[in-house]
């Protein structure tokens, strides 16, 4: 068992270094990738700044709040980004028949197709939320909770993902609604959650899961509730078992396709 | 031993309708339509453990399909498979250490990456220790001559050598059954013989079991000793390549040029083909008139040259896929008389 793991796991850490190689054969545009990444979301910031020398807070973050917010937001989006890239195009892969040689190997079909891509601009996301958490004065143990908070928030948006894009087992043209509810996370995500109230709140806690990824992390950060972490962890294991399961039923339905196709 | 054994395997998709237009696509929406379509139909065989299986059809036939079901890819709707004793629809992973795919039309190595790199990270897929990986890619490479490009970037490389080491890299783990879905698609005759060569020389070397789908007739005349040709999902052909080219070839093509232009026979049997001049091209139905009195028939005197062959297998195959069932096939090959 632990040698199985330990296996799956050097298949999956390769991948991502093939993917990061692959990445790499343009040096400029690697670099550009990452560096115009983090400049576009510090450029945003910015505003916050400006708002936050009118109005000492905005739906009850000051300026600490908001730069964990978005800390937490770019670290976890660009961590899902760089390790499992792939979930965010599954409905694609599914409708043209690409899970073929994932599906032919010895190895965990799930965690193949995942970590078959990475997009290189996360880089610059998760870069740019990690030293902006560094930024927020969080002590050692502060920030070791954060990178937790990272991991839950990036195990939330990637079994999200994963389990509106395995509706492609399913419906067709499904892509158009995942992206949104993905984008939905994102969009949702950057600003803070005092300013919902009533439905909408209701829907950022329970429908799109941008309460449990993102918000209820900031207020561990800002004030340590256990019963909050307690909360998180569960639904990122309950997220995530279900749409693993929903997965691997939709798999069952699988229809594969004669397309001509090349792995790029 | 039994390497595969299929009984009564069966898979349908079911596919939306939609008629023309956006009229059809607004009644879609309104009220989507499905069909069935039967792609495999109660499939039964088996194939011995070191055989080389041609399992071929026209498209749509079922041919993938049933590749895709024995290799774990895709799930039956009914009937039985078994690959080496394990069913890929319970231990697909357990099956795929003991089997290797070879889709030509899809590639599986990353096209960034050197064959090498791409040699290692199978490896990795397959557990093989670092060591012992270094040791196989070496091999390999001898054997089926990768040197020369074993470090060049597979996007260089030209198609007949990354098939080549598509292939290789299926062999990485030393599988006991090999699935090959159109190795040769798209490869000039040259490389097409070097992958048969390759194939041939794995399955002598290795005993490796061979499951070949191609449209190209050179690699199952080449390769195989039986083939299987499946029609609308069910088999209606399962012979041995030996028994098909000599038993049911029972028809003879003789290209003749006279010294003058003659009337020709008019016999039960023997049926011109074309006649220009002096030059005229006969089918002999060997099961209505012997050879030799065929050519008894035609004015030997007369002759200036004559060539004598098979009915090419293509022509052979062709007939097979017109016919619908097995007893079509048997009237469309079976000898006269």
């Amino acid at each position: 068992m632990l040698t199985a793991v330990k296996n799956q796991t050097r298949v999956c850490l390769l991948s991502l270094k093939y993917n990061i190689m692959r990445e790499m054969v343009n040096k400029v545009t690697f670099l550009m990738n990452i560096i115009f990444m983090m400049l576009n979301n510090a450029c945003i910031l910015i505003q916050w700044f400006i708002l936050f020398r009118l109005r000492e807070e905005i739906g009850g973050y000051t300026m600490r709040e908001i730069m964990m917010l978005w800390g937490l937001t770019a670290a976890s989006f660009g961590l899902s980004h760089i390790l499992f890239a792939r979930v965010f195009s599954l409905p694609e892969l599914i409708v043209s028949g690409k899970l073929d040689s994932y599906l032919v190997q010895p190895k965990n079909v799930l965690l193949g197709v995942l970590t078959s891509a990475t997009a290189v601009s996360a880089i610059g996301d998760f870069l740019y939320g990690v030293a902006l958490l560094l930024f927020c004065g969080l002590a050692v143990g502060g920030f070791l909770l954060a990178l937790l908070l990272i991991v839950t928030g990036t195990v939330i948006l990637t079994a999200f993902a994963l389990l509106f894009g395995s509706l492609a087992f399913w419906f067709v043209r499904v892509e158009i609604l995942g992206n949104q509810m993905v984008m939905g996370i994102v969009s949702f995500a950057t600003y803070p959650d005092g300013i919902f109230q009533g439905i909408s709140r209701f829907l950022l806690y329970f429908i799109i899961p941008v309460g449990m990824a993102v918000y209820h992390p900031v207020h561990i950060l800002a004030e340590f509730d256990a019963g909050r972490l307690f909360t998180v962890l569960g639904y990122a294991c309950l997220l995530s078992t279900a749409a693993v399961a929903v997965f691997y039923r939709g798999l069952r339905r699988y229809s594969s396709s004669s397309l001509m196709e090349a792995r790029m | 031993m039994q390497a595969i054994r299929v009984e009564a395997l069966t898979k349908t998709f079911r596919v939306r309708r939609k008629e023309k237009g956006m009229r059809g696509s607004i009644k879609a929406i309104l009220r989507p339509q499905t069909e069935e379509i039967r792609a495999v139909h109660g499939v039964s065989f088996g194939v011995e453990e070191g055989e080389m299986l041609a399992f071929i059809g026209p498209n749509g036939a079922g041919k993938s399909t049933t590749i895709k079901m024995l290799t774990g890819i895709l799930y039956p709707d009914g009937g039985r498979v078994e690959v080496l004793g394990i069913d890929p629809t319970k231990k697909r992973r357990q099956l795929a250490y003991q089997i290797g795919t070879v889709f030509g039309q899809k590639e599986q190595l990353w096209t960034h990456l050197t064959p090498y790199d791409n040699f290692r990270f199978f490896g990795a897929i397959y557990d093989i220790p670092d060591e012992e990986m270094e040791h196989r890619i070496g091999e390999l490479a001898e054997r089926f001559e990768l040197h020369e490009f074993i470090n060049t970037p597979v996007r260089n490389l030209s198609l007949g050598q990354r098939i080549r080491c598509e292939i290789v890299a299926s062999l990485i783990h030393r599988p006991k059954v090999l699935f090959l879905d159109e190795p040769t698609i798209g490869l000039d005759p040259v490389v097409k013989e070097q992958i048969r060569n390759l194939i041939r020389q794995m399955n002598r070397e290795y005993n490796t079991t061979i499951f070949l789908t191609s449209h190209d007739v050179g690699d199952i005349e080449k390769l195989c000793k039986r083939i299987i040709i499946v029609n609308d999902g069910q088999i209606v052909l399962d012979d041995s390549m030996e028994h098909l080219k000599y038993h049911y070839l029972h028809k003879k093509i003789v290209e003749v040029k006279m010294q003058e232009e003659t009337a020709l026979p008019q016999v039960a049997g023997i049926t011109v083909l074309k006649q220009k001049g002096s030059h005229a091209r006969l089918e002999v139905d060997t099961g209505a008139v012997e050879i030799g009195d065929a050519l008894r028939q035609i004015n030997v005197e007369n002759m200036e040259d004559i060539n004598i062959s098979n009915v090419p297998l293509e022509n052979i195959i062709m007939e097979i896929y017109r016919a619908k069932d097995r007893q079509q096939v048997k009237a469309a090959i079976a000898p006269v008389g």
